[in-house]
This record gives C-alpha cells, structure tokens and sequence, in this order.
C-alpha cells in the first residue's frame, strides 16, 4: 500500500490519460486544433481577468484555470459546440472559490463577465480589438456592460448548470494543486530565493496555466516547479548548482526538456495567438464558435 | 485501489459512470438527508449504497458541503475509512430538460457501531472491541497524520461490515486543520488558529469545546474514541447529556472537574452557556468501569483527560498497553456475523414481535426542551422560532446519518429524532403490520442529543452555513468582545464585491424558501438565520475585513 501522503496525493494532481490528449470532444465535432487551441486560450485568459477583477487569490484563479482546461480534455471532456467557452469559464472560477476560502457571489461574476464580455466596454483584446488603444477614447457606457435583472436571473441558472456539468464531467475531481509553493520551497533549498528569480519563477508558472500543450494536465506540481526554476535561472542570469539538481526533485531531464521548451514558447504563441486574431473577436460562445466553423469551410471551398 | 487512479497508481480525472451500471436492490433509508439505496455494480457484481445528493436549494449552486465532502473523500484512502468509490449520475428522463441527479457511490457495510450495541444479541467480547478500537484508532491516526480533523466522531459514525471492518464514515463536518500533525507522546499538540465549536454531536464532544475553546486539535476526535470506547462496554452511550451544560456536568462527574492541574487553562475559556463553576468532584472512571480491567480503565482515561494537550493521540493509543495485554485483539476475520439492520431485511423478522419504541423520555429534542443553545443571545429568538415550525428539531448529520440508516434503520432512527418523527414512524410501522426486529431495545436511552449545527447538504446550501457561522461569531463577539478576521473561514462568507440589495433580498426569499423546504430545522440555525438577517447591513460593512482575514487563510494553506 501506498504510504499515507502519497495515497492522499495532496502534492499531486490527476493528469490527463494520453487518449484524453490525442483527442477531444471538440476536435470529434468538428473543431479545428488551431481554433480550439485559439479559443482555449482565451478562455484561460478570461478566467484570469475575471479573478483579478473579482479580487481573488492566484492561487484560486490558477486553480480555476486548471479546472476549465481540465474541462475540454478528452473525447469524454465538454465540446466547444456544445458549452460555451464563457459559461465554463465562470463556473469554473465560481466554483474553484466557493470550494476555497474566499467565495463570491454569483452575482459578482456574473456582473464582471457582462463587463469582460462586453463588445464595447471589454479591456480583452480578443473580446474588444477596438479597445487596444483606450487612451483617446471616451469611458464606454455604462450601458454597454450592465447586467438586467432578468439577464442576471437567466444566467444564474446557466452558471449552476454549467457548475453540476463541469463536476459531472470531472467525476467531481475538484482537487487542484499547484506548483507555486513547492517553487518556492525549491528556490529555498537551491538557495537561490531572490525575488527577482522567484518573481520570473512564477510568471512561468502562471503563464504556463494558459499554455496550449496543456502543461498542467500533463505534469505534475514537482516538475512544472523545476522547469520554471531552470528557465527563470538562466533568464535573470542566477547560477544553479553545477550537478543535475532536478533528480533531486523527481525529475528526469527528458521531462525538464520538455516542460522548458513549452514554457519558453508561451510568448511566441501569445504573439501569434494576437496577430491571427487581430481584427476578429475569439468566439466564446456556442453560436460563434459554430460560425466561424462555417466561415474556414467557406473560404476553404470559396478558396 | 480507488478507480480514480490509474494502474500506476496516479491519479487521473474522468466522468461520472452512469447510474445504468447499477441494479437497484431497494430504497435503504430516507430521511432529510436524502435517499439511500442498495445496489448491484454491473461490471463487477460487488454491493453498493447510493446515495443520492439532494438538490433542494440552489442559491449558491452545487451543496457546498456535498462538494467538500466528496473532495475529501477523494483525497482519501484507508482501510479504516469509508471510501469513496465513484460518483454516478442519473440523467433526467423523457421530454423536458430536467435536471440529472447524482449519487455518491459507497461500499455497502452492513452496520453502523450505534446500531450494533443497540442489538440486544449483540455483546462485544473485549477481544472484539480491541479489534474495532485498533481500526478506528488507525483510520484516525491516518487522518490526523494527514491533517484532517473529522469533527463528528460517534458510534453511529463508525459503519461495521460483517467481515468485521470498520470504518469512519461522514466527512460533512471535517476540515482540513492547519497544524503540524500530532506526534509521539505529545497529545494534540497546539492549535495556533480558531475553528468553529459548533462541530461534534453533543454527547460525543469534548469539554474543551463545550468550554467553547476555539484553538483546538485533533484531540477533540480523540475524546469521542474515548466516548465510543465506554459505549462498547456499556453498549449505550455513557455521556448522554440533555444540554450542553447537562453534558458538561456529566463530563466532570465522570472524569472530575477541572482545575488548573488536570484541565490547565480552562478559567480562561468562555465557559459552557456562561457557566464556569463546576463546583469540585473528584470524578470516578474506575468506579462507574468497575467492570473494566485497569489497562483497560488506563486507556478510557486517557482518552476522556479534560487537558486536550495531554489527551492521547491515534498513535500513541495504538501503542497502549491495553492491546498487548490478554485478551489479545480479535482479527477482523474472527469476529461474529450479524445480520443486516436495515429496513429491506425485516421481511425476514415478520412474525417476530418485539416491543415499540417507547417515545423519549426527555420529550422532544431540542426545541420542546431548549436545550440546544450553547450560545447567549440564541434562546430569546429560539422561542420566537419555535412557535413556526411544526416538528422542529430533527436533524440530520449526512453521511452518516445516511449510511447509518443503511445499516439499522430503526435504532439509530428513533435515537436521532424527535417525538413527531417517532409518532409517524410508529404509525408507519403498524400500518405495515410489520414488527420491529427483536434487537431493536430503545428502552433507557434519552432522546438523541442534537447534531453539530454546521448541517451538511441535504439541509441546505452554503449561505445557510454561512449564517450559522455568522451567527456563531457574533455570539462568540458578544462572549469574549473580539472578533478576528481569522475565524474559521472553511464556512464561506461572501466578500461584498458586486453585492446590492438585489442579493439581500434573495437571502430573503432564500430564508423564506429554506423554511418550506426543511421538514426540520435545528432552532439555533434558525436563530442564526435571522439574526443574520437583521444584522444583514452590518455584516457588509464589515466584510473587508473578513475578507483580509481569508485572504491570510487562503496563503496559509
């Protein structure tokens, strides 16, 4: 039998089978890998935005952040066609800090995402590309943004909805640890622990939530921590320990490899990710997602 | 090995099963808490209890408590705990999109540890009741190693199987606890944050928290094993207090009352209803367990110590004398096998008359009596309660509760409720023509005490904790003048970001809502429940801080 702490696996997470990441529920109805990378991605990001503006701890957005990826996953996972990316979004932020120590109100993030989602008032590039340059333009309209009583009542059942889909859906796998903390206590026992390091330590982190090889549903806490701290290392210039020091850390060098190079590539992708969705917004509900299914099939026959 | 992990022992996340995969074999129990079925897994033919999760008030979505239960659950894995095998859903049926239902999926265990001493047929031989003691100190010292408190020990949280496993059953009240585990020969240790003292079914808590200690341990579990451990002697529950203070007292007549040598510390502590004058009795264990062998005695009491940083812990316990002394421990495998107590097994009894509960003693619990508060302040509103709510006081604990009755149904049953629940009860035993089981001896106990207040789902949804807890500090405020952000914030408060009246009045229509949907109330939640409201402004003004002190909860962990 497994010893007590590792049977509680309070260090480790459920990762993805390999045949929940060869395919999706999305890709099976239809969804391009691109367009399903694409909007996967804003939907992390959108999590993100909507925790900040609700007040909530990292450590709960992050873990939101998971659980929506988490979602998608599979050919047993949600579809894009079926869930719209908005909806899985705020439940899964509603239900990571209900579960947590600082719940909020359904109310609350229903009237941040009116706000994130609105076409006019939105501060997210892939909801608003208007709005990229604010500094010239008027404050939009409260209007714009504002959540009716009868909206919020409709989408309060939607968030609860979607909340009991997203347990279903994970066989109520809440459990969600993050590498943060074990980063830190890494840093400490490298004795490297500068701010400066361990501050780029976790935008490596945090920026690997929204990365598109799913890096959190396929690694555990122990290795994400080492590869930012490898990363972070050498960017902010910190010698490490000449010895392979991740063994240390139950990581082999393969699986080191593999998480740097998906964590150094982030900012390409977001950059990319920025230039093809210039000029278009990210559809992030169920009907837009479908149009511009229908719009790639047009150009590809129109072309 | 759990199905939530893979063959190389790592844990992976998948959907639900679907309820298909299992044969229903009959309704088990149903209660407030929800309904409890037995039934056949498909794919490996193996016995199950469904218990389905009851979706009443959908204010804040998902139970909350549901949803932390089960977390939980899944984290754990013992063979002294009950186990979580898997969650199913049932998909609404027909036209119209009507809500699935899901279900927690359990191993079947035949008993619960209540229900077994209620059977008069039933006597515990010592090397059996050293056998279910070294099982429910290991689970424990699994738990407490990992840093769970479980909160609601009692016998009727122990489920029994007849292959003579036991196992800890019903998280609804556990949390996980913010201190180093306990170690060796050093008790519970020290706990460096408060908790809620709403927690542990009253005649199974510990002085310490009927003294309203706020920073306990793991030892306050450790009180109730003592408190289970005289109840397989005595095959009755030997601290049955009518109210808190009635408990108390019990409490330091049995074991003494405190001083500053064996309790020290205590004058500081808030005190039970306010009382802190106990007069002074020297206590008399060996005397009331004059049947006992000393090892035995030695063990009860260190178990039942009032110094909950001297009470034994798991580990220690595990290492007593007591169970390297003859008679030497049974093995699970050597225990008797006893026949299934609950309901679907009575068939087999018909014809066998055995006599009707008598109604309790004491009367009703709970409201008749007002014996529920512990708090100051709760008792005026209580009274103003008590004339709305036909049948109050019958709670529920979940799981347990729920599993209990899998296993005897009509002990444990008529224990926990009040007499407008024994009445119809009764009424609809007779109408079955259908007797009793001859075990079922209800004569001599006193009415079940009330449940620990912070109810778990099938009662209601978080903003219903919420209140509690809210009105659980402001009781604690008006006690001892503080009031720290860093309460235990487990019971979510919501921040008051985006809040407007609009939120107001859905707690409004909420608490109107609740009030018909709860056949039972537990009057001090509902005390709670409106002083909140009428504090509801308040409580706004003060959430920053609130929310600071959660924020420090929340990096803590």
């Amino acid at each position: 039998m497994a010893p007590p702490a590792a049977a509680l696996s309070s260090l480790s997470n459920a990762l993805a089978t390999v045949e929940q990441l060869s395919s999706s529920s999305s890709s099976i109805d239809g969804v391009a890998p691109d367009l399903e990378a694409s909007i996967r991605f804003a939907g992390a990001q959108l999590t993100q935005a909507a925790g900040i503006l609700l007040r909530l701890s990292q450590d709960i957005i992050a873990q939101a952040i998971v659980t929506f990826t988490r979602f998608w996953a599979g050919p047993e996972g949600g579809s894009l066609r079926i869930y719209s990316v908005k909806d899985v979004s705020a439940a899964a932020l509603y239900m990571t800090a209900k579960l947590s120590f600082e719940p909020t109100s359904p109310r609350s993030v229903l009237n941040v995402y009116a706000l994130l989602l609105s076409k006019e008032a939105s501060p997210l590039w892939f909801v608003n590309p208007r709005r990229q340059d604010p500094t010239d333009k008027p404050a939009p309209a409260p209007e714009t943004y504002y959540l009716s009583e009868g909206d919020y009542q409709t989408q309060r059942q939607v968030l609860f909805r979607i909340e009991s889909v997203i347990l279903r859906t994970l066989g109520f796998n809440t459990h969600v640890v993050l590498p943060h903390t074990v980063a830190l206590t890494y840093l400490q026992t490298l004795g490297v622990s500068t701010p400066a390091l361990a501050n780029r330590v976790f935008e490596h982190l945090n920026a690997g939530l929204l990365s598109p090889q799913l890096l959190y549903l396929t690694h555990q806490p122990n290795a994400l921590a080492v590869a930012a701290i490898y990363l972070a290392a050498r960017e902010v210039n910190v010698k490490l320990v000449d010895s392979e020091w991740w063994e240390v850390f139950d990581v082999d060098r393969e699986q080191l490899g593999f998480l740097v190079v998906g964590m150094k590539s982030m900012e390409g992708f977001a950059r990319a990710e920025k230039v093809k969705w210039e000029t278009r917004t990210v559809p992030l509900v169920v009907e837009d997602v479908d149009a511009e299914i229908e719009r790639r099939r047009m150009m590809e026959e129109g072309g | 090995m759990s199905l939530e992990r893979a063959s190389n022992g790592h844990s992976r996340f998948h959907g639900c099963c679907s309820i298909r995969e299992f044969e229903f074999l009959g309704k088990l129990g149903e209660g407030t808490f929800g309904e409890v079925y037995r039934a056949k897994a498909k794919k490996d033919n193996s016995i199950v209890a469904l218990k389905k999760i009851l979706m009443h008030n959908e204010k804040d979505g998902f139970p909350i408590t549901a949803l932390r239960e089960i977390k939980l659950l899944k984290l754990l894995s013992h063979p002294n705990i009950l186990q979580l095998k898997e969650m199913a859903v049932e998909r609404g049926k027909g036209e119209g999109r009507k809500k699935p239902t899901m279900y927690m999926v359990f191993p079947y265990m035949e008993h619960d540890l209540s229900g077994l001493l209620e059977n008069p047929i039933v006597h515990l031989t010592e090397p059996q009741i050293k056998c279910y003691m070294l099982q429910l100190l290991e689970g424990l010292r699994y738990l407490h190693g990992n840093c769970i408190l479980h909160r609601d020990m009692k016998a009727a949280n122990l489920l029994i199987n007849n292959q003579g496993i036991l196992q800890i059953a019903d998280f609804g009240l556990a949390r996980p606890y913010d201190e180093p585990p306990p170690q060796r020969g050093k008790g519970g240790g020290e706990a460096k944050r408060d908790y809620t003292t709403l927690v542990v079914t009253r005649w199974y808590r510990p002085p310490e928290l009927l003294l309203q200690l706020r920073r306990y341990t793991t030892a306050i579990d450790m009180w109730g094993v003592g408190c289970v451990f005289g109840e397989m002697f005595k095959g009755k529950p030997i601290l049955a207090g009518n109210s808190d203070l009635n408990q108390a007292q019990l409490i330091f007549n049995l074991v003494g009352t405190p001083t500053e040598e064996n309790m020290p510390g205590w004058t500081s502590l808030p005190g039970c209803e306010g009382v802190k004058n106990f007069g002074q009795k020297p206590g008399n264990l060996s005397g009331v367990f004059n049947e006992l062998n000393s090892t035995a005695v030695s063990l009860l009491g260190e178990l039942l110590r009032l110094d909950w940083r001297k009470r034994i812990n798991a580990m220690d316990a595990l290492r007593h004398p007591y169970f390297s002394t003859p008679p030497l421990p049974a093995r699970p495998g050597e225990l008797p096998r006893f026949d299934d107590s609950h309901e679907l097994d009575r068939k087999r009894f018909r014809g066998q008359r055995a006599a009707m509960p008598p109604a309790p003693a004491g009367g009703s619990v709970g409201i008749a009596n007002g014996e529920w508060s512990t708090n100051s302040g709760a008792t005026a509103l209580a009274d103003y309660r008590q004339s709305r709510i036909p049948g109050a006081a019958r709670t529920a604990s979940s799981l347990g509760h729920a599993i209990r009755e899998i296993s005897s149904r009509q002990g444990s049953e008529n224990r926990f409720s009040n007499e407008a629940h024994l009445v119809r009860e009764r009424q609809e035993l007779e109408e079955r023509n259908e007797s009793l089981k001859s075990r079922h001896r209800e004569s001599g106990l006193p009415p079940k005490p009330p449940p620990p207040i912070h109810q778990p789902w099938g009662l209601g949804s978080s903003g219903r904790l919420d209140y509690d807890e809210r009105h659980e500090r402001s009781s604690q405020t008006r006690l001892d003048n503080r009031w720290e952000g860093n309460i235990d914030s487990y019971v979510p408060k919501y921040n008051s970001m985006g809040d407007h009246s609009r939120d107001k009045e859905d707690e409004q229509s909420h608490l109107r809502m609740s009030r018909y949907e709860r056949k039972a109330e537990n009057p001090r939640q509902m005390a709670g429940r409106d002083y909140h409201r009428d504090h509801a402004s308040r409580r706004r003004s003060r959430s920053p801080h609130h929310q600071e002190g959660n924020r420090t909860a929340a990096y803590r962990r």
